[in-house]
C-alpha cells in the first residue's frame, strides 16, 4: 500500500544509543493506530522521525524509510512535512506559554498561506471546544493541564492535516478528560476520515479507541495487529493491561526478535 | 596484556632495551644537552643544529612508543602516565632548557628571521600563557562564565606598584603579593558567580572590568601622576651572588635586564605555575570543578561544594592572573593610563579560542600562536617573495592583525572549536592510524 | 558637557534629563534589539556595540559624504544593516548549533573585532565630527536649552518602537518570532522553520542599531572607535529592563541614559561608565533577573 504513512526497517541513533532498530509501522488513510510501549522503548523518537525533529535531540536516522502517500518524508523539512499534512500535539503539549490561546492556534496554521480560511478553521477548532472560546485572549501558560492539551489538539487541527499524531496525550490528566479526548479523536477520524496515530502508555485507553496497535519495546515492534487481537493477547495483558492469563508462559511462548549482543568497542 | 588496572602489580617488566627507550633515554638527553650547550653564551655556530637534531631524535623516540598495559594503582596516579606523555614532557623540558641559548648565540638564519625579536616575544608568550591558562581554568574547565580577567591585570599591576615600589618590596615580594591580592579579590567577585547565571554573570564581570579600569586611572593620578609608573628591574640579591651562574656586573649588582636574564625568571615561574594547575586538576577539588562545568545543579546532589568550588576557583584564577599582571609589568617595565584597555579581554578570548578551552595545554598553544602570528605575518609581509608586493597589506599592517585575529576566532569556533589543541590530538594520532594501532 | 554646581537647579536637571531621554531612547532601541536576539536565539550578541558603530559610519558615508536625501540614506542604512544581519544568521550563526553558550560569546567578540578592523581600514582612526543632517539648533524651555536634535532623536525612536511592537504583536512573522522564542521545538513540530525566523530576527536587530548608530552620530560629540564602548553601555539597560523582556528593555535603556546624563553632568563625565554598571550591579543585587525579567528554569 503506497497510500499513508509508511514507515520502513528504521533504524535511529542518539549518538552511540540505537533508540530505534529496525521499524515497521503503516498508518493506512483513515485508520486509527496506536503505538503502545513503556518508557524508552522509542515511541517519542518514532514520532521524532516522522516529524524531523530528530537533530534537536541530536538523533540521526541511520536507515531505513519513511513514506507520505509515496513520497519520501524522512530527514526533509519540519516544514514540508507538515505541509504534505502531517500535524503534531507533542508530548507534555508544549505550548507556547506566552501567547495566549488564540495566538498558539493560530501558530498550528503556520504553513498555510490562505488568511481567510485560516480563520474559519479558528472557529472550526473553537467550536470543538467550546470552552477554549472563553479564553481566546488568555495567556496560554495559565491555562490547566487539561485546557492545555484541548488547546494542544486544536493547534494540530488548525493545519487541517491527513494525518495527525498524539504523543502521550493522557500523561497528566484527569481519566475523564482525557476521555472526552479520545472520543474527540474518534470522531475526528470517522467524520473527517483524518488518520490518527496514538502513542500511548494508556494501553487500556489506546486500544479501547484505536483500530489498530503496535508494541514497541527497546526499539523493536514486538507485537502488532487489530485492537481487538492485542487487547485479549495474555502478554500484552500482563504487561501492558494489569494481570489476567498465564503470562510468563505466554512471554516465553513469543516469537522475539533477536537483540544482537552489545559489545563493547574501545574509543 | 589485558589492560586490566591490577592494583601495585609492579612496574612493567620490559626488556632492558626497551627500558632504555622508554624511560631513560629521553631525560637523560633532556638533562644532558643543556649543559652540553654550556650556560655561559659561548655563540657557538653549531649548536643550534645540533639541538634542532637532537630534538627530532627525541621526538619520533616519543611517537613511536607503544602503551603498556598493566599499570599499578601508582602508575595511574602518575603525573605522565604513559611513556609517550613522559618523552613529551622530555621534549618540552629540553626545549625550554635550550631555547635561551638558542636565541642568545645569534646565529644568521634563512630569510633574516629575527631571531632576537622571537626572545622578547618567547617572554611574553611565556607570562601571557599563565594568564591565559589561569583564565582557561576558571572559564574552560570550571564553566564559569567571566570577562573580568583583564581586571585582575590591573589589580596584579597595582598590587605590584603599591607593594613593589611604594613599600619597596621589589618584584620577588610584589609578584607573591599580587597574588594574595587576587586570590582575595577573586573570592569576592567570585560571589555573584553564586547567585547569577549566564548573561548576569558576564556582564557583573564586565561591570568589575570597568570598575577596576577606573580603579587604576584614580591609582595611577594620585600616586604616580601623569607619566605612569615605572617599573625598576628586579636585582638578585647580593646574599645569593655566590651561585655559579650569578655574574655580577661591575657595580656589584645582578640586574634583570636582558631578555635572557629575563627568561631565567620568567620561565621558571610560569612552569611552576602551570604544573601547578595542572596538579590542581588532578585532586578531588579538580574534579569538582570538572563536576561543576557540566552540571552544578547535579554536582551538589553528589555532595559537591558548589558554592565552595566556584569561588575557589575564581581565586585561585584570579590570583595567578594577579601574578601574571604584576609580572608583566615589570617585564615591560612602564604602565600608564591606556595600557589596559578592553582590547586585551579580545586577546586573551583568541588566545583560548585558538588554543583550545579547557585546557592548560590550549592556552600555551593558544599564546605561541598569537604572539608569533604578527611577528610571522609581518616577517612575511616584509620578505617572502609574493606578500611583500600587495601593498594593502603593508598600507594597514597593525588592522590587518586585528582583522585576522577576529577572523579566527570565528573561523575556529565555526569549524574547529578544539582549536589547536584539536588540531594537535589529530596530528599525533596520525601515526598511530597510518598503522592502525590503537594508542591509549 | 556642563559641570552643574547647583544640584537641584531645576533647569540644568531638564537639560540634562532631556538629553538623557534622547542618548536613552538611542540605548533603548540598542537594547531591544539585544533582547530580540537573545530572547530568540539565546545568542548574547557583545558585538552590538560594533554594529552600533558601523551604523554610524556607514550613515556618515552615505548621508554626509555622499549627501544623499535623508530619508533615502537612512532607508539604505537600515536596509544593508539588515542584510548584514541576514548574512550574520546564515553565514556564522546557523554554523555554531550546539555550541557552549561562552564560545558563542566569544564568536560576537570576534565579529566585534573583524568590524572594528574594517572600519579602521576603511574610515582610518582619526574621529569625524558630529554629523549634523537633522536640524539643529536649539530652543529654550523654562531656563533651559532644549536642542531639537534631542527631540527628533526621541520621537524617531519612538515612531520605531511602535512601528516595531506592532509588528510583533500584530503580524504573522512577529508571531512566529514569538513563538520560535517561547519553545523552539513546539514551533518546529508545528513547520515554523527556525532558520528563517532567526535570519529576521538578526536582520530586525541590526536595523535597529543601524538607526542608533545613525541617531547617535547626532549626539555625540564625535564619531570614532569609541563608539562600540557606547553601544557596551546599552547591555546594562538591557539587563536592568529584564533580558527576557522587551519593553523592560527600552524602559531600562531610558533610565541608564538619564542617570547616566545627570551624573555625568553632576559629577564628571568619566564616572558615566562606572556609574551606568553600578546601577546595573545594585539592581541585579536585589532582583537577578532584572526589573521585568522572567526567572529561568534550570531543569536538570
Amino acid at each position: 500500500m503506497s497510500d499513508g504513512l509508511v514507515v520502513k526497517g528504521l533504524k535511529v541513533v542518539y549518538g552511540g544509543v540505537t533508540a530505534l532498530d529496525g521499524v515497521d509501522i503503516t498508518v493506512a488513510p483513515g485508520a486509527f493506530v496506536s503505538v503502545l510501549g513503556a518508557n524508552g522503548a522509542g515511541k517519542t523518537t518514532l514520532v521524532r522521525s516522522i516529524t524531523s525533529l530528530l537533530y534537536l535531540h541530536k538523533g540521526r536516522a541511520r536507515a531505513g524509510t519513511i513514506e507520505l502517500d509515496g513520497s519520501p518524508i524522512l530527514n526533509k523539512k519540519s516544514r514540508v512535512i507538515v505541509k504534505a499534512g502531517v500535524a503534531q500535539v507533542p508530548e507534555g503539549r508544549k505550548l507556547f506559554p506566552n501567547l495566549t490561546v488564540e495566538e498558539n492556534l493560530l501558530c498550528g496554521a503556520a504553513t498555510r498561506t490562505d488568511s481567510a480560511e485560516i480563520h474559519q478553521s479558528l472557529s472550526e477548532v473553537l467550536e470543538l471546544f467550546p470552552q477554549l472560546e472563553r479564553m481566546r485572549a488568555q495567556t496560554a501558560g495559565l491555562l490547566s493541564g487539561g485546557e492545555q492539551q484541548m488547546v494542544a489538539v486544536g493547534r494540530a487541527l488548525m493545519s487541517r492535516p491527513s494525518l495527525l499524531i498524539c504523543d502521550e496525550l493522557s500523561l497528566g490528566l484527569a481519566p475523564k478528560i482525557v476521555h472526552q479526548l479520545f472520543e474527540l479523536l474518534t470522531e475526528i477520524n470517522t467524520e473527517r476520515g483524518t488518520s490518527v496515530l496514538v502513542i500511548e502508555q494508556n494501553a487500556r485507553l489506546a486500544l479501547q479507541h484505536a483500530k489498530q496497535a503496535y508494541v514497541l519495546e527497546l526499539g523493536q515492534v514486538l507485537l502488532q495487529g487489530s485492537a481487538e487481537q492485542l487487547r485479549d493477547d495474555p502478554m500484552v495483558q500482563e504487561l501492558y493491561l494489569g494481570g489476567g492469563g498465564d503470562a510468563r508462559a505466554a512471554y516465553a511462548a513469543i516469537e522475539r526478535p533477536p537483540r544482537r549482543k552489545r559489545t563493547r568497542r574501545p574509543q | 596484556m589485558t589492560g586490566t588496572l591490577a592494583p601495585d602489580a609492579g612496574p612493567p617488566r620490559m626488556t632492558l632495551k626497551q627500558l632504555a627507550r622508554h624511560k631513560m633515554t629521553p631525560f637523560a638527553i633532556a638533562i644532558v644537552t643543556p649543559f652540553l650547550l654550556g650556560s655561559i653564551e659561548l655563540g657557538f655556530r653549531w649548536q643550534p643544529y645540533a639541538a634542532v637534531v637532537i630534538l627530532v631524535v627525541v621526538a619520533r623516540l616519543a611517537w613511536t612508543s607503544t602503551p603498556s598495559g598493566e599499570q599499578s594503582y601508582r602508575q595511574d596516579m602518575a603525573l605522565w602516565r604513559l611513556p609517550s606523555e613522559r618523552s613529551w614532557a622530555a621534549v618540552t623540558v629540553f626545549a625550554l632548557l635550550t631555547l635561551p641559548f638558542m636565541f642568545a648565540s645569534g646565529f644568521d638564519p634563512p630569510m633574516d628571521f629575527p631571531w632576537a625579536t622571537w626572545f622578547t616575544i618567547t617572554n611574553t608568550i611565556l607570562i601571557f600563557a599563565m594568564g591565559a591558562a589561569a583564565f582557561n581554568l576558571l572559564v574552560g574547565y570550571t564553566g564559569q562564565i567571566s570577562l573580568a580577567h583583564v581586571a585582575f591585570l590591573v589589580l596584579g599591576s597595582i598590587t605590584g606598584a603599591t607593594v613593589g615600589i611604594q613599600w619597596s618590596g621589589t618584584f620577588w615580594l610584589a609578584v607573591p603579593a599580587a597574588g594574595i591580592a587576587g586570590a582575595i579579590i577573586g573570592g569576592i567577585v567570585g560571589l555573584p558567580a553564586l547567585r547569577l547565571r549566564g548573561l548576569y554573570l558576564l556582564l557583573a564581570t564586565l561591570g568589575v572590568h570597568f570598575v577596576m579600569l577606573l580603579a587604576w586611572r584614580e591609582y595611577l593620578l594620585r600616586n604616580f601622576g601623569f607619566v605612569g609608573i615605572r617599573f625598576d628591574k628586579p636585582t638578585i640579591p647580593s646574599w645569593l651572588h655566590w651561585l655559579p651562574f650569578i655574574n655580577p656586573d661591575e657595580n656589584g649588582e645582578f640586574l634583570i635586564n636582558s631578555q635572557f636574564r629575563w627568561y631565567w625568571v620568567i620561565m621558571p615561574i610560569t612552569v611552576v605555575t602551570l604544573l601547578f594547575m595542572v596538579n590542581v586538576i588532578r585532586t578531588r577539588e579538580g574534579r569538582a570543578f570538572a563536576a561543576v562545568r557540566e552540571r552544578d545543579v547535579s554536582a551538589s546532589l553528589l555532595g559537591v561544594n558548589v558554592a565552595r568550588s566556584k569561588l575557589l576557583a575564581f581565586a585561585l584564577s584570579s590570583a595567578i592572573v594577579s601574578m601574571s599582571g604584576a609580572m608583566g609589568s615589570y617585564y615591560l617595565g612602564a604602565r600608564g593610563e591606556d595600557s589596559f584597555n578592553i582590547n586585551l579581554v579580545l586577546n586573551y578570548a583568541v588566545i583560548i579560542v585558538v588554543g583550545g578551552f579547557s585546557s592548560i595545554q590550549g592556552a600555551i598553544f593558544g599564546s605561541v600562536f598569537f604572539w608569533a602570528l604578527p611577528e610571522w605575518f609581518k616577517w612575511a609581509r616584509e620578505e617572502v617573495w609574493i606578500i611583500k608586493d600587495i601593498d594593502f597589506l603593508s598600507d594597514h599592517p597593525s588592522e590587518i592583525d586585528l582583522a585576522i585575529k577576529g577572523i579566527l576566532v570565528v573561523i575556529i569556533l565555526v569549524y574547529k572549536p578544539e582549536g589547536l589543541t584539536g588540531v594537535w590530538k589529530d596530528v599525533k594520532s596520525i601515526p598511530s592510524r597510518l598503522s592502525g594501532r590503537r594508542e591509549l | 558637557m556642563i559641570v552643574a554646581s547647583n544640584y537641584l537647579d531645576f533647569s540644568v536637571n531638564l537639560q540634562l534629563i532631556v538629553g538623557g531621554l534622547a542618548l536613552g531612547s538611542i540605548y533603548a532601541i540598542v537594547a531591544l534589539g539585544f533582547v530580540l536576539v537573545y530572547k530568540s536565539t539565546d545568542v548574547l550578541n557583545l558585538a552590538h556595540g560594533e554594529f552600533l558603530m558601523l551604523g554610524a559610519y556607514f550613515s556618515v558615508t552615505i548621508l554626509v559624504t555622499q549627501q544623499l536625501n535623508f530619508f533615502l540614506g537612512l532607508v539604505i542604512v537600515l536596509a544593508v544593516m539588515a542584510g548584514f544581519g541576514l548574512f550574520i544568521h546564515y553565514g556564522i550563526m546557523r554554523r555554531m548549533v550546539g555550541q557552549s553558550f561562552f564560545a558563542i560569546v566569544l564568536a560576537t567578540i570576534g565579529i566585534a573585532t573583524i568590524i572594528r578592523a574594517v572600519l579602521l581600514i576603511f574610515y582610518g582612526p582619526a574621529e569625524r565630527g558630529r554629523m549634523k543632517v537633522l536640524p539643529q539648533g536649539n530652543f529654550r524651555l523654562s531656563g533651559a536649552n532644549i536642542k531639537y536634535v534631542d527631540i527628533i532623536v526621541f520621537l524617531v525612536v519612538a515612531l520605531c518602537v511602535l512601528l516595531f511592537f506592532v509588528f510583533f504583536k500584530y503580524t504573522r512573522l512577529g508571531l512566529h518570532i514569538r513563538a520560535v522564542a517561547d519553545d523552539l521545538e513546539a514551533s518546529a513540530a508545528m513547520g515554523i522553520d527556525p532558520d528563517r525566523v532567526y535570519a529576521m530576527t538578526w536582520a530586525t536587530a541590526l536595523a535597529m542599531a543601524g538607526l542608533g548608530g545613525l541617531l547617535f552620530g547626532h549626539v555625540t560629540a564625535a564619531i570614532d572607535q569609541n563608539l562600540a564602548a557606547i553601544g557596551l553601555r546599552a547591555f546594562p539597560a538591557a539587563v536592568i529592563g529584564g533580558l527576557s523582556s522587551l519593553g523592560g528593555a527600552i524602559i531600562g535603556g531610558l533610565i541608564v541614559g538619564v542617570i547616566e546624563q545627570l551624573a555625568g553632568g553632576h559629577i564628571g563625565t568619566k564616572w558615566r561608565e562606572p556609574v551606568a554598571f553600578g546601577v546595573l550591579f545594585l539592581v541585579l543585587l536585589v532582583r537577578p533577573t532584572g526589573i521585568w525579567g522572567r526567572k529561568d528554569l534550570e531543569r536538570v
